[in-house]
């Protein structure tokens, strides 16, 4: 966001052109909020018939594979390509040292091409920027040399005949060791490994006169180990030229911009770039951000070699070399805490430092959510040998993580019941809950206590009121000591992409939605479905959408930041409604004497809403509206076509003084720890999310159990391990980066709380990201709670459980 | 893509033949003499009920041969190596990772995959669909196969039984808590049919 973006939204909220308030329901619901609708996808990916980039298959399509640094810090000196050159079945080489690669970075940031960003241009990408260089940051890192071949196996025995003189330069893993002042600085030219930062210090209030104004000043320091996504579908992306147009099959979040990008960096008009979007074997923010380099990076070299080669290449990634990143929550947080002795705080001070990219600072929850009226945070970010760090399910890990392990030693330090902290300690940006009351009632929201629902919820669900007991104070009949916790945040209300969609009748009166998507997995072109259905009085199975092809001219936003539902079911929805007045406006020349206003539709049938009977089903009155057809005989109408555009902004306050985020969520857990292995069972989980107005609720359960296996994982067992002698990362591969299987923890318990508070349509707001960073930093609190230590020193594994326990 | 085309030549009589069977045949007939072993690489299987006979290289797996050459998107390259079950088929009534196959070993067999299942109409699509027992969906036809190798050796299993036969398939997703469920609803229909 630039300086003058931003003047332009404030320019709109003063002009009062744009507001935001409660979207009120125009319609009765018959498919949202239905329990049984049928999964669009569920037939394809049940069947294996789904597909998805990985299983593109063209005719005399080449396989791509790039050359990945063995050493953590290294120059390429010499490179031979002669022997490769020469092996029988490749068919075009690239190197760094090719025109077409000589000096090419990535281009682009997080907000756009750098055509519509030069300010914040590579913001994204530090330290790498080569797409493909001779200096290799990491190891792991994409460098040197790219090939395509006949077969897959081809271009991996053509790679280990290229012949490298490798110069080995100094690598620092970790952050603190790289800003000691005498450190050796890993980027060249730089100063130091200090890597800029926009959001170093985040400041409200006097942090100094809450800790004067608090009867308990609580400090403890917290450290976060690396994980990564390692989603299902390892990296990959097909590219063919055909003469001067160029046809790419993507494995990629946001395929728009991927293009924006792709089009600005190789001097490819837009219009000569058709995507297609194939099924996406997860993502979690891994295949987001084009400009990131193992995108930018692999789009760009899988378009040269085709070119190159004069025919398709399918560019892969094995899972190894998929290993290329970190969450950006790579982080070790001093904490300084005031507060009363009723549970009231005072006052946060947080000092941070991260490795490679602070995704969050760590105290934005305490802004959104809280009366805290004295908060400070400092952040500071270093370069070290390791891949560029990024969201990873998502963003706000650092925030939240900060946010539990602050709250939940306010309380045991405090002596006090978590859940009454949290009460206590509920608001907005340094208000108390009344602000958030009265900021309902000016904005036509319901006056519900969201936190108090959930709290209540959850405490019932899980027993609380019976089983919470002091720190360490239970052992279960099996040996094992029995821990508890509760977190709590708020909603992730992102309602703030940008999406478009048409909506056209079809001759037969069945409905096409009109729109590329990239589904990640999160159902949601079920969820568009139905709100086409209920706004356009239509049945849910006459819906349906081809949203595989960005070339159709409508591309709805990402699923990014769980904006999926939020801004796309705004842009369905206002659609569905212009398809359905000029449905309607046609409608009058068959109902003779009738306006629109005195017609209705329901399943399908248009009818007189004072007289039912007269009525006509869709396709009687879209008979004659075609948009092709021999007309010289037959009388046509225009087709019943309509397409919208939906933006919300910027969340929080950029368009005014309230946006405020009103839904909440709680989690409970419940774990068995045994002293003597260190090992961690984790017996319930609990997860209650108010999430305004489901539409869909088998999908928010789905987000809610299944982000509590990543959650657990990443408490308990999810790490990547470097060796301290190499800088080798050494668990590139699935065995030993361990995540859940169904046989680590029991299902979790999901409760849906529906207050109508959220911004998106009818009231709901976001899903995706929640359970899946909410509950990595609750089993801090558990073990305390079981052992009556604290082990803030995340994935807690077993041997960290035993250092504590003073056994190992 | 449907079997390969390609003909057999008689080394007797240079007479082609539509397959390997019919040039055994007609050798025996014909010439009178046992026929020739099978050409190096040659193998014979069937996948989801069709015979295909073919030539496979050496360092084929049996989820190259199925993806790549027979083109069925149902088996998928999710870990790379053996730890997830997403490349999973039914061999010969087991489930087995076709990714740690070599197809050349596979002659012989008798093999299903997520699409013959569907073909077959076997209930657990559709209880995997009412369940919404995918996410992404990428390791769902794993899933798939294995559930039904369990269902063919075990048709009333238990929750348990059913945990541990998926236990090895990895979901990044999450979906776990919904197979057992889909599971015993598709073994309760299958028992009423």
């Amino acid at each position: 966001m630039t300086g003058n973006q931003f003047g332009e939204y404030q320019k709109l909220k003063a002009e009062g052109t744009y507001k935001i308030g409660a979207d009120i329901p125009t319609i009765t619901f018959k498919e949202i909020g239905r329990r049984g609708v049928r999964r669009y996808d569920g037939y394809e990916k049940a069947s294996g018939k789904a597909i998805y980039t990985r299983d593109i298959q063209l005719p005399g399509m080449l396989y791509g594979r790039v050359l990945h640094s063995p050493y953590a810090h290294a120059r390429i000196k010499k490179l031979d390509t002669s022997r490769a050159e020469a092996l029988p079945g490749v068919r075009a080489i690239l190197r760094y040292d090719d025109p077409e690669f000589k000096g090419m970075k990535l281009t682009g940031s997080i907000a756009a091409p750098t055509k519509m960003a030069p300010e914040v241009a590579g913001w994204a990408l530090k330290p790498v920027k080569d797409i493909l260089g001779d200096l290799a940051t990491f190891e792991g890192q994409m460098v040197g040399v790219a090939v395509c071949a006949e077969t897959e196996q081809i271009a991996v025995e053509a790679l280990k005949l290229v012949e490298i003189e490798w110069e080995e330069l100094p690598f620092i893993l970790d952050a603190e060791e790289a800003l000691k002042p005498d450190a050796y600085v890993l980027a060249p030219g730089a100063q130091s490994n200090k890597l800029e930062e926009t959001r170093e210090l985040i400041e409200q209030g006097d942090v100094e006169k809450g800790f004067e104004e608090a009867d308990e000043i609580i400090e403890f320091t917290a450290r976060r180990h690396a994980h990564l996504w390692a989603g299902a579908e390892m990296p990959c992306v097909v590219a063919r030229w055909n003469g001067d147009r160029l046809e790419m099959w993507v494995h990629e979040q946001q395929p728009y911009l991927g293009k924006l990008i792709l089009s600005e960096q190789l001097d490819i008009p837009m219009n000569k770039i058709h995507t297609h979007s194939p099924y996406q074997g997860c993502s979690f923010g891994e295949r987001c951000n084009p400009p990131n380099w193992h995108q930018n990076g692999i789009n760009t070299i899988a378009v040269l070699l085709a070119k190159n080669a004069g025919r398709p290449v399918k560019l892969l990634l094995n899972r190894a070399e998929s290993f290329y990143g970190e969450s950006g929550d790579m982080m070790v947080s001093h904490f300084k805490v005031g507060a009363k002795k009723e549970g009231t705080i005072t006052a946060v001070e947080i000092k941070s430092t991260f490795a490679q990219y602070m995704c969050t600072p760590g105290i934005e929850h305490f802004i959104d959510n809280t009366r805290i009226p004295n908060l400070k945070c400092v952040g500071i970010t270093a370069d070290v040998s390791k891949a560029p760090a990024w969201w990873c399910r998502c963003e706000q890990l650092p925030n939240t993580f900060c946010f539990t392990l602050v709250f939940d030693h306010v309380a045991t330090a405090l002596g006090l019941d978590p859940t009454e902290v949290a009460l206590k300690n509920d608001g907005c940006e340094g208000h108390d809950i009344s602000y958030l009351t009265e900021y309902k009632g000016e904005h036509g929201f319901p006056d519900r206590d969201s936190l108090r629902e959930c709290i209540e919820a959850g405490k019932k669900a899980i027993g609380w009121d019976g089983k919470w007991h002091p720190p360490g104070t239970l052992k279960l009949p099996n040996g094992r000591m029995h821990g508890m916790a509760f977190t709590w945040s708020h909603d992730w209300d992102d309602v703030r992409g940008t999406g478009s969609a048409a909506v056209l009748i079809q001759n037969d009166g069945t409905v096409s939605v009109i729109a590329q998507h990239s589904d990640v997995g999160v159902n949601p072109w079920t969820a568009y479905l139905q709100i086409v259905a209920d706004e356009l009085g239509v049945r849910y199975e006459d819906v349906e959408i081809n949203p595989f092809d960005l070339n159709q001219g409508f591309s709805l936003m990402s699923p990014d930041g769980s904006c999926n539902l939020c801004s796309n079911g705004f842009v369905v929805k206002k659609a569905a409604q212009k398809a359905r007045k000029r449905l309607l406006d046609l409608a009058t020349t068959k109902f003779e004497g009738l306006t629109a206003n005195e017609l209705d539709i329901k399943d399908g049938i248009i009818f007189e809403k004072s007289n039912p009977k007269n009525s006509m089903p869709i396709k009687d009155v879209v008979m004659f509206a075609a948009p092709m057809l021999n007309a010289v005989e037959i009388w046509t109408e225009p087709p019943v076509l309509a397409w919208a555009w939906h933006t919300h902004g910027l969340w929080g306050q950029a368009l005014e003084t309230g946006r405020p985020r009103m839904c909440r969520q709680a989690n409970f857990t419940e774990v068995e720890v045994d002293t003597d292995t260190g090992e961690i069972r984790v017996t319930k989980v609990v997860n209650v999310n108010d999430v305004g107005k489901a539409i869909s609720p088998e999908t928010i359960e789905g987000q809610m159990y299944g982000g509590t296996y990543m959650g657990l994982g990443r408490a308990v067992t999810e790490e990547m391990a470097w060796d301290p002698n190499t800088g080798v990362l050494l668990n590139r591969n699935l065995l030993d980066y361990k995540y859940a299987t169904m046989l680590d923890y029991p299902p979790a318990e999901s409760i849906i709380i529906e207050t109508g508070l959220g911004h998106g349509p009818y009231g709901a707001t976001g899903i995706g990201e929640d359970t899946a960073t909410m509950i990595p930093a609750l089993i801090g609190p558990a073990m305390y709670n079981a052992l009556g230590i604290w082990i803030d020193e995340f994935p807690i594994t077993p041997a960290r459980v035993l250092k504590a326990l003073g056994k190992a | 893509m449907g079997e390969e085309t390609r003909k057999y030549l008689c080394p007797y009589c240079s007479n082609t033949l539509d397959t390997f069977e019919a040039l055994k045949a007609h050798v025996v007939k014909e010439h009178k003499t046992e026929p020739l072993p099978p050409p190096e690489g040659f193998i014979r299987l069937t996948v989801n009920g069709q015979t295909y006979e073919l030539k496979v290289e050496a360092e084929w797996t049996l989820y190259h041969l199925i993806h790549e050459k027979l083109g069925l998107t149902g088996v998928k390259m999710f870990c790379d190596r053996g730890a997830c079950g997403s490349c999973t088929v039914i061999m010969d009534c087991r489930p087995i990772l076709s990714c740690m196959t070599l197809a050349i070993e596979c002659d012989g067999k008798t093999i299903e995959t997520a699409e013959g299942i569907a073909k077959a109409k076997h209930p657990l699509i559709e209880s995997y669909i009412k369940h919404h027992t995918m996410q992404c969906g990428y390791c769902t036809p794993g899933f798939i196969t294995t559930a039904k190798a369990l269902l063919d050796r075990n048709p009333d299993p238990t929750e348990e039984e059913i945990r541990e036969a998926l236990g090895g398939n990895l979901c990044r997703c999450g979906t776990y808590p919904q197979h057992p469920k889909a599971v015993l609803e598709a073994a309760k229909k299958l028992k009423k049919e």
